[in-house]
């Protein structure tokens, strides 16, 4: 058997039997890259950004500081309780509606649909990890808080030393799942023209007039993704629990 | 602001199709909630590896991608199964079919892990005290189980459902004239798509914070005897 | 049965004997009353452990009978094989003659060849259970007519006039509408007992119906169990509460690593126990 009926047969087995042709897909798989590249810059950004926004927003929501919790509060609530798609779509499309934006340096940001996909993506990832790091300081339990302060620590370095380590422990499950979900949200970044992982599928589609080959694609990227983030954070959690077991032992 | 009015039926008819698509959504959702749930319970190791495969599945593939591969690649696949059985003729699956099908299989898998740990919070003796007294499959589920797992699965219940109808507004990119998809229809005829984005986005609120209320509200009815007084 | 070494000073009490011949010429009660329950050769394995290694007993009409032991001897093991919660592994259970119908299962067990059967005989098998096992989503008075009603088939005023009767029995008509989180322990183990009397059983299962209980919470419970026993309920009651079993009970059962070691009238086994562990068990419980 030659290389050559090898090749065929291939392309008989990837045009007729597989779900998707994966020697066309073969052939464009820096388009994939791409979108796989711009896939998870977008998402390590957006996290990065909106978990360093998340902790002193959390910290004004545990503490209940008057009135910023409440504005805090309007924040994730507005962020939670709305569509992401409708927050992209608003600013995105929305922003140019009013001249003083269009003509202000805002514009140079704003008519840029990554950068509305990012800043959406870090103010509703960051309203919801609010909301889990708030809960995970509340559960910090009491009597750890008042042995620091037995001990004459000052209120920042309590909370730097004894809330925020405590309760990014107790936090990490939860915070998994946010991750996960925030994977899953960025693929409303296609629907703005970016060239996320959905975007390269909807331009192969597109291209050969394909149904939804591209979107098998995606989808197993996609998974491969959540795979990864799933077992990154069952590493980082064994290693916590590990440590904390030899405090213990 | 009177663009807003001039439009409002037309907002009008995108939201009770959100709202449409929400309920009959949901409700697939619990179907197949349930059915998962009975499956990850059960004795048999084929039903659970199933079960387990859905819910991984779901967990790994965002929404929209879940929802264009069934819109799509259903279709695709319904016909040729009608072609190669020559059971049904060309059909096409429209986008509210396809949403409601999507959104509910997505959902149905958060389903199945709320039921599972609902029923596994139901304490075992009430059980066994229905079965000690003779009551069949049905009437134990029907009297015993159910009122239960609806108590215990409500508060993971109110963040699906909040999550579910925020997910409806993706079936707009697939063509559904959903609220969403009115709404920029009509910011782009009328040049002025941040207002009608903000109508949109306030009506989403609205129907958030009134589920929440209402929601919170029936779980508090619902296990005002859980607390000792 | 292997335990019949006992002294013949109480064998005439003696009801179960090794074989068939159940015969049951009891002195206080000859003949009159009816054999109701009627267990042979129970046994129960749990992989490799046996639990219970071949148990026989019969329940005549009016029997109060309490079974005592060490924890992890058997007894409630036994109790709950006698309604299937546990799916036993050998022996034959009859309530009025009627045995239940089995197959052997793929592990091992007996598992209920006909559930329509099963469920009529468990609804004339009331069981009152150690942790109440109350219906946490219903009232006091909602979970003694759900049985009557929804298993029954009894109408519903019926049942409630008759749970009203039951609650009065058990001194909880003013506690008709509580749910059941809001109670003490002993008012929702007396909540329990007249649920389980709604159901007008033919035997009364009792599986450590005071051990949950706070010691002052124990004695109202305990009342109105002496008052069935009074009423010539049949009742098998697993119990660990020597008094209650010495002076309200007409026969005493004590069991000992799965097996019955002795068994007997209480005056005459409670007074004179033949058997070493059970004299060893009696003395330990009276410290």
């Amino acid at each position: 058997m030659s290389f050559a009926d090898l090749t065929a047969a291939l392309k008989e087995i990837s045009e007729t039997w597989s779900p998707f042709d994966f020697m066309l897909a073969a052939k464009h798989v820096d388009l994939f890259l791409l979108g796989l590249r711009n896939t998870i810059l977008l998402l390590v950004g957006s996290l990065c950004l909106a978990s360093l926004l998340a902790i002193p927003l959390a910290a004004v929501r545990a503490a209940r500081t008057p009135i910023f919790n409440t504005c805090v509060l309007a924040y994730t609530y507005l962020f939670r309780g709305t569509p992401l798609l409708v927050q992209v779509y608003m600013l995105y499309y929305g922003a140019a509606q009013f001249a003083f934006v269009r003509d202000s340096f805002l514009w140079t940001v704003l008519r840029e649909p990554w950068w509305c996909a990012f800043i959406c993506m870090i103010l509703c990832s960051g309203a919801y990890i609010t909301e889990v790091f708030r809960g995970a300081i509340e559960a910090v339990p009491r009597g750890e808080i008042e042995a620091a302060k037995a001990c004459g620590m000052s209120e920042a370095k309590l909370f730097r030393r004894i809330t925020l380590p405590n309760a990014f422990r107790s936090a990490l499950p939860a915070y998994a799942n946010e991750v996960i979900f925030s994977a899953h949200a960025t693929v409303i970044a296609s629907t703005i023209t970016i060239v996320d992982i959905l975007g390269a599928a909807k331009h192969f589609n597109n291209k050969y007039y394909l149904a939804f080959d591209g979107f098998i694609i995606a989808a197993g990227l996609y998974m491969l993704i959540v795979y990864a983030i799933t077992r990154g954070f069952r590493f980082w959690e064994g290693k916590w629990h590990r440590h904390l077991s030899r405090v213990h032992a | 602001m009177e663009a807003v009015l001039q439009f409002s039926p037309f907002l009008l008819a995108g939201l009770k199709v959100t709202i449409a698509l929400s309920l009959v959504s949901i409700m697939v959702a619990v179907l197949l909630g349930l059915l998962g749930a009975w499956a990850k319970l059960s004795g048999s190791r084929r039903t659970r590896r199933i079960a387990e495969l859905y819910t991984t599945l779901v967990r790994g593939v965002p929404d929209l991608v879940l929802m264009l591969l069934l819109y799509f690649g259903g279709q695709m696949a319904l016909n040729r199964i009608g072609n190669a059985t020559g059971l049904w003729d060309y059909v096409e699956l429209d986008a509210f079919t396809a949403g409601f099908l999507a959104i509910g299989f997505i959902f149905g898998s958060y389903m199945t892990e709320t039921f599972r740990g609902a029923f596994l919070a139901i304490p075992r003796g009430q059980i066994e005290a229905g079965i000690a007294i003779g009551m069949s499959g049905f009437v134990l589920f029907q009297r015993i189980i159910w009122p239960q797992l609806v108590r215990y699965a409500l508060p993971s219940f109110t963040n699906i459902w909040l999550s579910l109808m925020k997910t409806t507004a993706l079936v707009s990119v697939m063509g559904l004239e959903d609220l969403v998809y009115n709404g920029y229809a009509a910011g782009k005829t009328t040049h002025q798509p941040f207002t009608f984005m903000f109508v949109v986005l306030i009506a989403y609120l609205v129907m958030t914070a009134v589920s929440d209320v209402g929601l919170r509200w029936l779980d508090r009815r619902y296990s005002a005897h859980l607390q000792r007084a | 049965m292997t335990v019949s070494s006992n002294s013949d000073a109480n064998s005439w009490g003696r009801r179960i004997i090794s074989g068939d011949q159940d015969l049951a010429i009891r002195p206080d009660n000859p003949r009159k009353s009816g054999l109701k329950l009627q267990v042979r050769d129970l046994r129960k394995a749990f992989g490799a452990l046996e639990v219970l290694k071949g148990v026989s007993l019969d329940a005549y009409e009016h029997d109060v009978i309490s079974i005592l032991g060490a924890s992890g001897s058997g007894k409630s093991t036994f109790l709950r094989c006698i309604n299937f919660l546990e799916a036993p592994t050998g022996g034959t259970i009859k309530l009025n003659d009627e045995a239940i119908k089995t197959w052997i299962g793929p592990s091992g067990n007996q598992l209920p060849a006909d559930p329509k059967q099963l469920q009529r005989v468990r609804s004339k098998l009331a069981m009152v259970f150690q942790n109440f096992n109350l219906w946490s989503h219903m009232t006091v008075m909602e979970n003694v007519i759900e049985g009557p009603i929804s298993v029954l088939g009894v109408e519903r005023r019926q049942a409630i006039a008759n749970a009203e009767r039951l609650l009065e029995k058990v001194g909880l008509s003013d506690r008709r509408n509580y749910y059941p989180a809001l109670l003490s322990g002993g008012q929702q183990q007396r909540a329990a007992i007249a649920r389980a009397l709604a159901m007008d059983p033919e035997v009364l299962l009792f599986d450590e119906p005071t051990s949950a209980l706070d010691p002052e919470l124990v004695g109202e419970v305990l009342a109105i169990i002496r008052a069935l026993a009074a009423e010539g309920r049949t009742m098998i009651i697993v119990t660990h509460e020597m008094a209650f079993a010495r002076d309200a009970s007409t026969r005493v059962i004590f069991f000992r690593e799965g097996q019955i070691e002795e068994e007997g009238p209480p005056d005459q086994t409670m007074t004179r126990p033949a058997s070493l562990h059970f004299q060893r068990f009696l003395a330990r419980s009276h410290r």
